[in-house]
């Protein structure tokens, strides 16, 4: 028997407009009305709107009568729409059927488009091409569907033709959702087999699980097991999001919906996780789970040492919510206690950061990201390392991470987008013409490399065209040297950083270059030298203060002159003391400047 | 608490100069006479807040462009009002091409003693970047005829670090200012200040600064050139013959208290800093209705008392008495041993002060203190 459910995500490039579309099937199956709908409802979070990223997932039913005569429970599960988050993405996928694969018509197949809708495919999903914007004046219907067709090898005749913005095709693409999506299997009798795409920390509910069920029941009473965690809880209540929390007696196979069981820790209910009856338990979990491990780090430390605690608590905090964020207590010798801090990518790191200074209210000064390395030490034995400054002097050889980064281009801008790879110690995997005017480009480059302003510098060689995506492929030795930074002869210890040897004289030569514009001038002349081991690089040097301003106190003006003065002391304040040299917060972002 | 010194501020003059951002309005002879019918007013109204004064200096603007009259009926409300010792330095500042013979008759006849001209240089083509109104030879036949009024006690206002000026033109200016023989001469860096034509001309790149090496060459040049010609630096950019330092600036390096009186005048009385309004409407307004005409206050509380106290009591070449920072319960010395140790500062007959490579860079140094001051 199957039920008249229909679950379906909807995937997208950032700014194709997944969001608005979600919003117009909300309002037409009357989820929400008019005067409760705020743009973008899904996107709760104030940053999300903000940054215009959606990175929660969330799920909400729908009820839609269809022109058949007959009610469809429509279960519309968002998904976050970045690369850094591409494992909730997949796992949000493996909840669904179907998926709406959204591309803005007059921008046509993007990096994330063909992404994204490679994880519906191994997900063996129904998709129906929705080709959207179809009111801009650039608009070529037309032409994305060839794409589309060219890109992903997708059937296009039955795309369906939309303007999230004007509400237009809203309807054809619930019927579409109707007709095309499978509908789930019931297989309620079965034992309890429930996936986990989402949870986050409610202070009053404690955690919230997000479920697909897919085998059996589950209702409050009964208690549940989280089959990679190995841990038992009792259930005290489910329910569905429509939008709004409403509890439900049960969820059975083909629902979605939420799970409360007094759990404190989103760490027990990492996505991908699978839920099981622990009196009837089903056989092996849900396939695809993937425990997440930060690939990017970096030092986050305090501006005032005095706000160590907080920034402790702050982060304990976060991690209640996010499980694929770590952190773990570290010092420097030049900035002092703070915390070595993992995350998926650097949008996520930045979210994070964005968050503590904001929520928290905290000054925080963060040291350049890093991806952490497997080096073979003596005897064989393995360490990862996750700051350079850890990079022991001797070691038999060092691993770095590779990942495969796929870039669409207009062909104008293929020759500087080449030569962007190379530099960054690319090799090239594919290239294929996508329609006549855009190539689709694959290389295999190390992270590292990636996490050095190279979308910023994809963007503008490509005047804002490129997109790009990438995918983690493995760890691969190269000829790696540990680069250290010395002011007046002391290494800082913060500045370190890891480098190919054939980049390391180049890059030293223009750190030491970036460090000398940041630093100010002191008492003292301030010698920047980069070493790799114990050979010097590069050198410059900050010369000494020589005359400051004798500005005279006029007719008794002393408030003009003490104001001067209070004000260089503030701008003092933001800095860092290492012995007797100050160093500004920029300095030590400065090596991400460094091409 | 009474005080013994009081500033009078005219804030008028012929045209502003490029660099200027004091307060300083367009001179007309009728608003002229209005205002100091209401300083009088203001001077009434703060006569208990003065015992017998030390000094008066009238400082602007252009004071000198005042007429006789003014000047006239101002010191008669002066003494008629307050007490003057009989060795009270009063002070006028004036500007070559708004003196005559016969207003320095008035101002001597009144009882002013000292005068503070600001020449700024010699040379015609700095004062047209400068945007003074007189020449060289105007300056000259101003300080002529102070000479021939018999009046020794005054002083050459000079800049150095101006667009343009070389060290053979401040040489030459410094020459020809001591070659007049002045009691006392200043000798300010020019300081391009936000808000005024240099710094819009040099944002635009119509105008280049310095080298900062020349203008540190200049300041070393003027002070030994000055001590070699017998006149001592007692302040960053003061310098006098024996018997001639100001009595009346060296009261706010030793963080005196003053009384301020006029449009945009600065006073500090019982650890309050006050400022006047600068709208000289609201200023004539206030004073008709018996109202001080008050801009801003701040008190100073003990902590920015001993800042003050730092800051202006090291702008004296002497520096500050360590006796005196102990009796404010400041252990100067704890605070600046490493300052010392290289140079930056010296402790030396009873006092702490800067070492001639340690001035150059006062504000870095005092912003040092400063901190370890916030951290104890």
């Amino acid at each position: 028997m199957l039920k008249n459910i229909r679950n379906f995500s909807i995937i997208a490039h950032i700014d194709h407009g997944k969001s608005t579309l979600a919003d117009r099937l909300l309002e037409y199956t009357g989820a929400l009305s008019t005067r409760e709908m705020t743009d973008q409802v899904l996107d709760s979070m104030d940053l999300e709107r903000e940054r215009g990223i959606t990175i929660k997932a969330h799920a909400v039913r729908l009820l839609y009568k269809a022109d058949d005569g007959k009610k469809y429970i429509l279960n519309l599960i968002d998904t976050p729409g970045h690369v850094d988050f591409s494992y909730e993405v997949s796992r949000s996928l493996a909840s669904c059927e179907g998926a709406l694969l959204v591309v803005d018509a007059s921008q046509g197949v993007e990096a994330q488009t063909v992404a994204n809708a490679y994880l519906a495919l191994e997900n063996n999903l129904e998709i129906i091409p929705v080709i959207n914007k179809i009111d801009l004046p650039g608009a070529d219907p037309e032409k994305t569907k060839e794409q589309i067709e060219d890109a992903l090898g997708i059937d296009c005749s039955e795309a369906v033709y939309a303007s999230a913005k004007e509400g237009i095709g809203t309807k054809e693409i619930l019927e579409a959702i109707v007709k095309k999506i499978p509908p789930p299997e019931n297989t309620d009798e079965k034992p309890l087999k429930a996936l986990v795409f989402d949870s986050w920390f409610d202070n009053y509910l404690g955690v919230l699980i997000l479920v697909r069920v897919f085998d059996g029941m589950v209702s409050a009473g009964k208690r549940i097991k989280l089959m990679a965690a190995g841990k038992i809880f009792e259930v005290s209540r489910v329910g569905i999001f429509s939008p709004k929390t409403e509890q439900v007696e049960e969820l059975s196979s083909g629902d979605v919906g939420y799970i409360i069981a007094g759990i404190k820790s989103v760490t027990d209910t990492k996505v991908g996780e699978t839920i099981t009856d622990a009196d009837n338990p089903a056989h092996g979990l849900c396939p695809g789970y993937k425990d997440m491990k930060p690939m990017v780090f970096c030092g986050l430390y305090p501006i005032h040492s005095h706000q160590y605690e907080n920034l402790r608590d702050a982060l304990d905090k976060l991690r209640l919510n996010d499980a694929s964020f770590s952190y773990e207590p570290e010092s420097s010798l030049a900035l002092g206690f703070g915390f070595r801090c993992g995350f998926l990518g650097l949008l996520h790191m930045e979210i994070v950061q964005e968050r503590l200074e904001r929520e928290f209210d905290l000054s925080l000064l963060s040291t350049a990201p890093t991806v952490i390395y497997r080096v073979t030490v003596k005897n064989g034995k393995i360490i990862y390392i996750d700051n350079p400054a850890m990079l022991p002097d001797k070691y038999e050889a060092i691993e770095e991470p590779y990942v495969v980064t796929t870039i669409f281009v207009p062909k104008d801008f293929i020759g500087p987008v080449l030569d962007l790879c190379q530099e960054k110690r690319g090799v090239q995997r594919s290239f294929h013409f996508i329609g006549k005017e855009r190539v689709r480009i694959e290389y295999e480059l190390p992270l590292n490399e990636i996490l050095w302003d190279f979308y910023n510098r994809l963007k503008s060689i490509s005047k804002g065209y490129a997109s790009m995506d990438y995918d983690f492929l493995g760890y691969r030795e190269s000829n790696l040297v540990k680069l250290n930074i010395l002011l007046n002869g002391e290494v800082v210890d913060a500045l370190s950083l890891i480098v190919h040897r054939d980049n390391a004289y180049c890059k030293g030569r223009e750190l030491t270059g970036k460090l000398k514009e940041v630093i100010p001038r002191q008492l003292y002349e301030v010698v920047i030298q980069a070493a790799t081991g114990n050979k010097i690089i590069a050198r410059d040097s900050v010369s000494p203060l020589r005359k400051d301003v004798t500005a005279k106190c006029y007719g008794g003006d002393i408030t003009r002159k003490r104001k001067l003065l209070e004000k260089q002391k503030e701008g003092k304040k933001k800095m860092k003391q290492f012995g007797k040299i100050e160093i500004p917060q920029e300095a030590f972002l400065a090596v991400l400047k460094v091409k | 608490m009474k005080t013994d010194f009081l500033y009078i501020h005219i804030p008028f003059c012929i045209k502003k100069c490029l660099y200027c951002d004091f307060f300083s309005l367009h001179y007309n002879e009728t608003s002229a006479r209005e205002y100091i019918d209401a300083v009088c007013k203001e001077l009434s109204m703060k006569k208990n807040l003065a015992a017998e004064l030390k000094t008066i200096y009238i400082g602007g603007g252009t004071p000198s462009l005042l007429p006789a009259g003014c000047f006239k009926q101002l010191f008669k409300h002066l003494n008629d009002i307050f007490s003057l010792s009989p060795s009270a330095e009063i002070t006028v500042e004036m500007n070559p091409q708004t003196i005559d013979d016969s207003k320095i008759d008035t101002l001597l006849s009144i009882g002013v003693n000292r005068l503070s001209v600001g020449i700024q240089s010699f040379s015609n083509d700095e004062l047209r970047t400068l945007g003074r109104i007189h020449t060289a030879d105007n300056a000259l036949r101003t300080i002529e005829g102070i000479r021939k009024a018999g009046i020794k006690n005054y002083s050459i206002d000079l800049m150095y670090g101006i667009p343009g000026q070389t060290m053979d033109s401040w040489q030459d200016s410094l020459c020809r200012a001591v070659r007049l023989s002045p009691a006392h001469i200043s000798a300010y860096e020019l300081t391009p200040e936000k808000h005024t034509p240099l710094y819009r001309f040099i944002l635009s790149r119509k105008i280049k600064m310095p080298d900062e090496n020349l203008v540190l060459e200049m300041y070393n040049h003027v002070t030994e050139y000055l001590s070699r010609n017998g006149y001592e630096g007692y302040e960053i950019s003061n310098f006098a013959l024996p018997g001639y330092r100001c009595i009346h600036n060296l009261n706010y390096w030793n963080h005196g208290e003053f009384i301020g009186v006029g449009a945009g005048a600065h006073s500090f009385i019982n650890m309050i800093r006050l400022k006047n309004t600068e709208d000289i409407t609201l200023y004539k307004n206030n004073l008709a209705g018996s109202i001080l005409p008050v801009g801003e206050s701040i008190h100073i509380g003990s902590g920015e008392s001993i800042e003050e106290f730092i800051f202006l009591g090291l702008r004296k070449t002497e520096g500050i008495s360590i006796a005196s920072s102990e009796n404010l319960g400041l252990n100067i010395i704890d605070l600046c041993t490493d300052l010392v140790d290289e140079g930056h500062l010296k402790i030396e007959e009873g006092y702490l002060r800067f070492s001639k490579t340690g001035i150059v860079i006062s504000n870095a140094i005092i912003v040092k203190l400063f901190e370890r001051l916030s951290v104890e």
